[in-house]
């Protein structure tokens, strides 16, 4: 990761325009302190020397633990997955967010990886819908309804990023429990809050509203970004979400996106359940029609309702004018993953690499690159449990993020290619 | 889990033990081993009690020729409530690993306000009124009158306690005060008067330090304690304050007119008993004739005050024949009443020996050093023969023996000070008579005389040595242990100047500098913007906290804290702390955050935990020296440089950095826990620290 670097390059950009009014009244000895951020590029080693922080390495164990967190629950048992959920992103704009200890500010690091986090979340989940909350000046505003677009959200939220006031949990979680509780009971109910403040200032007592969302079964999550608060970490205990705070941007940006796959469904919804869905046909090529989205007319590209034939721009959604839930199939077929995730892939010591017995692995399966650092010393890898094939690093992320299959096994079991998984 | 160490068997509830905790209790059994007394300093979160409470218990398990008893003494109720739990769960254990042969009586006692199950007692609303009312219905001149006349109220679970005598036992196991007034309430017995029978039998007693080191009631609790008990002081990092404070005493004028008022009630009921039962007045001067050691053979129920002195020397003696009287004590006690009335009208500070203080009393008001000793003893008596029960009215008298019994009894380590105004308010007198005791030995020496092993063991005992000197006592093991970090939890700080590169301090010359106050008020200010939930700042002194915040008021700072956290001040009224403390946990739940501004040596700094979010931050604004000028800590100061040749200057330095040390580990009370403490001033860095104190990881 280009963590430190990068942050000095956007830091040396910022520093002339806004360092005046921002920094004013800071001593000339802060200002130093507060812009370079020095100490954090650095890190100490047992005899006590420091030296630069070894980041490849070091992101690499962070994502081996957090895949080993994720597929310990995944595979201990079958368990029910929320595939269609239905997330509010609450994102506090109050006094705080303007702060700098983000390099270029709190705020803008949010929208960023929030941007990136709405994409993959569709991704995912191309059947679950989102909506925007922000707190400005002590109040919650809707910025988006729950919908499946990405393009729509992220555009309202880039046109919002001022901030100003306190912040309130309460108001917040009141006018999403308003929201929540219209739909259907098959849908995970779901509040992810990006947090910047240190404190709430509510209207009334926070822990009834709590009380309150915990019976409507919303799952609240929040990501902190200054520092640990007792009332996130009450919320997330009493709703069953996730309480993490960020350190830096490369930190906030895996907190955030680890809510993207779908969490464990609750309980009380793991009851099967029917629901109905429409499969429409996309409009031939040049075709016109009226939108019943936008209410405009429109040329091409359009999918008809199957049952009311009504025109709709994008998939998945709900119809605006008969309320079937629209989907295609690969958007079905693309959720399927998060059921049967693909096993954790072990971690080797590169000194086996010397093993004269398994001379004939010293390439990657995956990319065929050697799996020998420069100047031939060996580098760390990872073996698939199943097959015994060897991966690299950067492989080993691609087949459990993107791929979702192991080229090794696959290869196995129909003897086939193994570029055929590669689509 | 079960492990050795040497001969013993240990068994440890817990499945995991802190290298620490290991290494403590290899200590602790080399001094029960030697007989001897020790000194252990392991900081709080570490797990010293179920260390302690394991190796004790286990010792005297694997030892079953040589039974030893388990005293351990708490500084409050809460933490004997903790204790005992803890306890319960080692028991519990070692039962199932060993059987029955396991069983052991471990009970906790506390006073009759914490123990008492009867409603109409518990009504009254403090220590001394339930006292009191407890003794109204179980008095034994009450229970014969009650016999005659069934009209007279009595105790219904004191009653049956009584009827069950030698049947009323508790089965062994592990009673908190809880489980205590549960068993009294369904046997029906009184919880108080059968832990109090029950503390001779069981093995292990937990109770407060009051309890053996305040002479007054160590005399009737602790006497039948057997040689081979080790005794606890937990938390004991302030015991030779406690042991000063058990011999001190202050008199007031309203203490002299509550005393006069008491002495006219008193003579009241002389003439009344004289006109009706003038028998009684005269069995009670024979048995002073005889000796106050007859005494023995009065119900337990009566047995409600004691000698302060050491009760071995007055016992034998007979009672000095010029206040063997009644009327003639009261003439006596009048005298010296009077006597201290005219000290008080002085209108300089004066300070005196006891020695010479007798002196005076005798040649001006006519009594002897003898008849001072027996005070005390002679107006228990004389209260005993006319059935007075409401003890709780003549508190103020009893106040004047005690003071008149200790200045009669020591010579040396105690001084009398005369104060005729406080010294901050020069306009307003109100002048104080004090008997202030210097040497914290004196209450303690009979607790090392008489057991076995004696452990004083906290958090802070740094620096280790000073403590044997301020106790006079030779301990066989005195070690500090240090902690044992999984990870970085704490982060200690100190700063030594403000953003503006001027020195901060609470040195008296710097103190009211607008640079220093400022630069204080910015550092808090930076510190509530960054650190969530709460924050707990300390100050040197009420009038120093007043004087700050009204600065940071008149400039703003203080609006600005607000707009972060809410602000919440400790007060000299008891009340309102609680209200402000409940309010400031409030803050910190619902998530609004708190800053609580308190005082180094006030309630909070000693007895209140900011764990948890309760506190995340704590600044100690200052080193909080003692109010140097006090006549008292000047005349103590005095008397350590001649006895114990311990400089001023480190006797302060050693009290201000425990009070410092004591402050900032409010904010962390486990392993799990984590927080930052800064402490503010330039002295910590240059003069004061090199040595080894405060925490021990701080570099």
């Amino acid at each position: 990761m280009n963590n430190g670097g990068g942050k000095r390059i956007n830091g040396g950009t910022e520093e002339d325009d806004d360092e005046d009014d921002v920094n004013g009244d800071l001593d000339a000895w802060e200002r130093t302190y507060t812009d370079e951020r020095s100490w954090e590029s650095l890190q100490e080693d047992e005899s006590g020397l420091l030296r630069p922080i070894d980041n490849k390495a070091l992101y690499h164990s962070q994502y081996r633990r957090r895949l080993r967190s994720l597929s310990s629950i995944a595979t201990a048992a079958r368990i029910q997955k929320g595939l269609i959920r239905y997330l509010y992103v609450v994102i506090d704009l109050s006094r705080a967010a303007s702060e700098m200890d983000f390099r270029p500010s709190r705020i803008a690091v949010i929208a960023k990886h929030v941007e990136a986090f709405i994409r993959e979340f569709f991704d995912q989940n191309p059947l679950s819908q989102v909506g925007l909350v922000t707190i400005k000046d002590g109040v919650a505003y809707c910025l988006t309804d729950l919908g499946g677009s990405p393009e729509s959200h992220i555009k309202a939220l880039m046109n919002k990023l001022e901030c100003s006031g306190d912040s309130s949990l309460q108001n917040a979680l009141d006018l999403i429990d308003g929201y929540l509780n219209q739909i259907p009971s098959y849908g995970h109910r779901e509040v992810l809050i990006l947090y910047s403040a240190l404190s709430t200032c509510d209207p009334g007592d926070i822990m009834e509203t709590i009380q309150k969302c915990k019976k409507s079964k919303i799952r609240c999550s929040v990501i902190g970004l200054a520092a640990e608060m007792f009332i996130c970490k009450h919320l997330c205990q009493e709703t069953g979400g996730i309480y993490t705070v960020a350190l830096d941007e490369s930190h906030f940006k895996e907190l955030i996106l680890e809510h993207a796959p779908p969490p464990p469904a609750i309980a009380e919804f793991a009851i099967a359940n029917l629901i109905k869905m429409g499969f429409p046909q996309r409009a031939a090529e040049g075709s016109m029609s009226i939108c019943s989205c936008h209410k405009e007319a429109k040329v091409g590209a359009g999918y008809t309702c199957p049952r009311c034939k009504a025109r709709v721009c994008e998939l998945p959604t709900e119809c605006c004018i008969c309320g079937l839930t629209l989907v295609s199939s690969p958007h079905l077929a693309r959720s399927y993953h998060h059921l049967f995730p693909i096993a954790p892939f072990d971690e080797v010591p590169p000194s086996h690499l010397n093993d004269p017995n398994n001379k004939l692995q010293r390439n990657c399966f995956g990319c065929q690159q050697s799996l020998l650092n420069p100047g031939n010393k060996p580098g760390l890898f990872v073996v698939c449990p199943n097959c015994k094939r060897r991966f690299c690093l950067d492989c080993d992320i691609y087949i459990h993020e993107s791929l979702h299959n192991c080229p090794g096994c696959e290869s196995f079991r129909h003897s086939k290619p193994v570029i055929s998984n590669e689509e | 889990m079960k492990f050795q160490i040497e001969d013993v068997t240990v068994y440890f509830p817990y499945d995991h033990i802190y290298p620490e905790q290991y290494s403590y209790m290899i200590e602790l059994k080399r001094a029960l081993d030697a007989k001897g007394h020790c000194l252990l300093e392991m900081p709080t979160g570490t797990g010293k009690t179920i260390a302690l409470l394991s190796l004790i218990t286990s010792y005297s398990l694997s030892k079953p020729q040589s039974p030893i008893k388990l005293i351990y003494c708490t500084r409050t109720v809460h933490e004997m409530e903790k204790t005992l739990a803890e306890l319960k769960l080692l028991h519990n254990y070692q039962i199932k690993h060993l059987g029955p042969q396991a069983r052991i009586l471990a009970i906790g006692l506390s006073s009759r306000k914490n123990l008492c199950v009867n409603p109409t007692v518990l009504a009254a609303e403090n220590r001394d009124s339930v006292d009191a009312g407890c003794r109204k219905l179980t008095a034994s001149w009450v229970r014969a009158m009650a016999a005659e006349n069934p009209n007279v109220p009595t105790c219904q679970f004191f009653e049956n306690y009584e009827k069950a005598a030698s049947a009323a036992v508790l089965p062994p196991g592990v009673y908190t005060l809880q489980d205590l007034r549960a068993f009294g309430k369904e046997k029906g017995w009184c919880p108080y008067f059968l832990a109090r029978h029950m503390v001779q039998f069981a093995n292990v007693v937990v109770y407060s330090y009051q309890y053996l080191l305040d002479p007054k009631v160590a005399g009737i609790i602790s006497k039948e304690m057997q040689k081979e008990s080790v005794v606890i002081f937990d938390e004991a990092h302030n015991i030779d304050n406690v042991c000063i404070e058990a011999l001190s005493v202050s008199v007031r004028r309203q203490t002299l007119e509550g005393a006069t008022r008491n002495l006219n009630r008193i003579s009241h009921e002389i003439d009344r008993f004289k006109a009706t039962d003038a028998s009684r007045l005269r069995a009670e001067y024979n048995r002073l004739v005889e000796g106050l050691a007859l005494r023995g053979n009065l119900p337990i129920t009566d047995n409600w005050l004691s000698n302060p002195a050491l009760p071995d020397d007055i016992l034998k003696e007979a009672v000095p024949g010029n206040i063997r009287r009644a009327e003639h004590f009261l003439h006596v006690l009048r005298r010296l009443v009077q006597y201290l009335r005219g000290r008080l009208e002085t209108e300089n500070v004066e300070k005196e020996s006891p020695v010479g203080f007798v002196a005076s009393i005798s040649s001006h008001a006519g009594i002897d050093q003898k008849a001072l000793k027996f005070c005390y003893d002679r107006l228990h008596s004389l209260m005993l023969t006319l059935e007075i029960t409401d003890t709780d009215e003549f508190l103020h008298i009893q106040t004047i023996c005690d003071f008149a019994t200790l200045v009669g009894t020591y010579g040396r380590g105690f001084s009398i000070i005369i104060e005729p105004f406080d010294e901050r308010m020069p306009h307003i007198p109100d002048p104080v008579l004090q008997l202030s005791c210097h040497d914290a030995s004196l209450a303690i020496k009979p607790v090392f005389d008489r057991f076995q092993s004696v452990v004083i063991t906290s958090g802070t005992l740094s620096p280790i040595d000073l403590y044997p000197r301020l106790l006079n006592f030779h301990p066989v093991v005195s070690r500090s242990f240090t902690m044992s970090l999984t990870r970085d939890c704490i982060c200690p700080m100190v700063l030594t100047r403000g953003s503006d590169q001027l020195p901060v301090s609470t040195k008296f010359d710097m103190r009211s500098d607008p640079g220093v106050v400022r630069n204080y008020g910015k550092l808090l200010l930076e510190m509530v913007s960054v650190v969530p939930d709460g924050i707990v700042c300390f100050f040197v002194s009420y009038s120093y906290m007043d004087g700050i915040i009204n600065t940071w008021n008149d400039t703003g700072i203080l609006k600005e804290i607000m707009q972060h956290k809410l602000v919440f001040i400790e007060t000299q009224d008891v009340v309102e702390t609680t209200l402000a403390l409940d309010n400031y946990r409030r803050a910190c739940d619902c998530g609004r955050g708190a800053v609580f501004f308190s005082v180094a040596r006030g309630k909070v700094a000693e007895g209140i935990d900011f764990d948890r979010h309760y506190g995340r931050l704590v600044i100690m604004f200052g080193v909080p020296f003692q109010y140097t000028l006090s006549k008292i800590l000047m005349a103590r100061l005095e008397y350590l440089r001649d006895t114990f040749q311990i400089k001023e200057g480190d006797f302060l330095t050693f009290d201000a950095l425990r009070q410092a040390a004591q402050c900032v580990g409010r904010v962390i009370r486990s392993k799990a826990d984590y927080g930052m403490m800064i402490f503010a001033d330039k002295r910590l860095l240059f003069e004061l620290l090199p040595s080894s104190y405060l925490i021990p990881d701080m570099d």
